[in-house]
């Protein structure tokens, strides 16, 4: 699986969004995470991916790609 | 003084989740307390309790429930059976009038015991994101807050075992003193975990598993009583202006007619006869009403060897003579201990008692205490009995003492 399909997953699972919605385009704030919501996911991806997210979190996520290419950032990393 | 009117109850009780189902099986003398299953629990001493059939992932979903602890979950279900059956209609109402007030001791208990064992038992270095609003104490009331968009105050109140006696006698004042007409007032405690019930094995306070028959392990005034057993659950209900549910045509259940509340400064945990009769008094006064016209107390009768003897003690310096009149039982001789809870739980059970003129039993009362020489009720319920007023006793660890009277709708 891609990471967007892990993400999508995700999303469609644990944040009641709908499948037709999540497009790499779509904004967190219309697919309805709210601040607490996106702290929460990122304490999801960490578990998914087995990667571990700064303490003072990711800036500037503004749609789905933008996550897609974050984790991605990361999983490229040595030893990521 | 303003008319506090009783338009709504709802409960999640170890009996049941519903109020009628509850009540029958009270009735019944059916008794909630049976071995713990929860993880661990099988290291107590005496592993029993009093947990409820209620599953969180049937009634909520998503973000919310991860947000939910189990004592926001069973708060916001019993909150709801009360809105519904005051037939509510929040968009009518001026959401700054309406509050919410809930008592509940130990707040998202599950939530905590959780994260510890995570971080210290499993040497996690993570604790959940959600862990601080579904743990914090005050989540129950802010989600009931959320759910109805009720904008008037918002209140939580921790006394330990009277934590929502209070929540109730409180929100009552609200509406007595006009600063608003509606408040969805209640308990609700989720401590059956194993640090929790740990801490409590530790205290001494709670009861032997009884060898023969678990769900009689809780025998209040009993001379063979050991302690008292936890439960969870919550109940609520809905206080109105008396003229407020007039006008709106809602069934008034009863009247919210009396308040008592006292402190007892003297130790941290032994009661005492002064204070809890103190507070039974207080709530006469407030009432307007004479030991006479009490029909039935539902004591806070909580099995260990100390509170009944001087929760009797404290009834007969009150009542006098009508102490031996006057039915007296402890349901939690069937529904447990409820901590933060109880007073709700017992609150409800108090009014509909009043409602149907039927006294529910105080359960296992085969070998009385000599100290404790009233008529509790042993045993057997008795229904047909007119019921103009009655009690509902809460007393606590820390020494808040509260006292609830509700009478017959006039």
């Amino acid at each position: 699986m891609t990471t967007l399909q892990i993400l999508q997953d995700i999303l469609v699972k644990e944040y009641r969004v709908a499948p037709d919605q999540v497009k790499p385009d779509a904004t967190l704030t219309t697919l309805g995470l709210d601040s607490l919501s996106l702290i929460e996911l990122m304490f999801k991806i960490e578990d998914t991916f087995k990667i571990t997210i700064d303490t003072d979190g990711p800036t500037g996520l503004v749609t789905v790609s933008d996550v897609v290419n974050y984790i991605d950032g990361l999983l490229a990393q040595p030893g990521g | 003084m303003r008319r506090v009117a009783v338009t709504g109850l709802g409960v999640v009780s170890p009996l049941g989740s519903d109020l009628d189902r509850m009540f029958t099986r009270l009735v019944a003398g059916e008794s909630a307390i049976r071995r713990l299953t929860a993880p661990r629990c099988e290291a107590l001493r005496s592993p029993i309790g009093a947990p409820v059939e209620f599953d969180g992932t049937a009634h909520f979903g998503g973000v919310q429930l991860r947000m939910l602890d189990r004592v926001s979950q069973m708060a916001l279900c019993a909150a709801s059976q009360a809105v519904a059956e005051s037939r509510l209609d929040f968009t009518r109402e001026n959401p700054e009038r309406c509050g919410v007030s809930v008592g509940t001791s130990l707040g998202g208990a599950v939530t905590t015991d959780e994260a510890y064992f995570s971080l210290y038992g499993e040497k996690s270095d993570r604790v959940q994101p959600l862990n601080v609003v579904a743990a914090m104490c005050n989540a129950p009331a802010a989600w009931i807050g959320i759910e109805y968009g009720l904008s008037g105050p918002g209140l939580t109140y921790a006394t330990a075992c009277s934590s929502s006696a209070v929540a109730i006698g409180e929100a009552a004042r609200r509406i007595q003193f006009g600063d608003v007409d509606l408040m969805i007032a209640g308990g609700s405690e989720a401590p059956l975990t194993f640090g929790v019930l740990r801490a409590w094995e530790a205290m001494r306070t709670l009861a032997v598993q009884d060898p023969v028959d678990v769900s009689a392990s809780c025998r209040p005034f009993a001379q063979t009583r050991t302690g008292l057993v936890l439960g969870e659950g919550a109940a609520f209900v809905v206080l109105e202006e008396w003229e407020h549910a007039q006008s709106r045509g809602a069934v008034i259940h009863a009247e919210l007619a009396g308040y008592g509340l006292t402190n007892d400064p003297g130790h941290i945990t032994r009661p005492s006869a002064a204070g809890q009769a103190g507070a039974m008094r207080a709530a006469l006064r407030d009432a307007g009403l004479t030991p006479q016209s009490i029909d039935y107390i539902n004591a806070h009768g909580t099995a260990t060897l100390q509170n009944d003897a001087v929760e009797t003690a404290a009834i007969k310096e009150v009542f006098g003579a009508r102490a031996y009149k006057m039915p007296v039982s402890s349901t939690k001789s069937m529904h447990a201990h409820l901590l933060g809870a109880a007073g709700a739980l017992e609150f409800v059970i108090a009014v509909a008692a009043l409602k149907r003129g039927t006294v529910p039993p105080t359960m296992h009362l085969d070998v009385p205490d000599p100290a404790c020489d009233l008529d509790y009720v042993a045993d057997v319920a008795r229904s047909g009995v007119a019921l103009r007023a009655v009690m509902s006793n809460s007393f606590a660890f820390g020494g808040t003492n509260a006292v609830l009277i509700a009478s017959a709708p006039i």
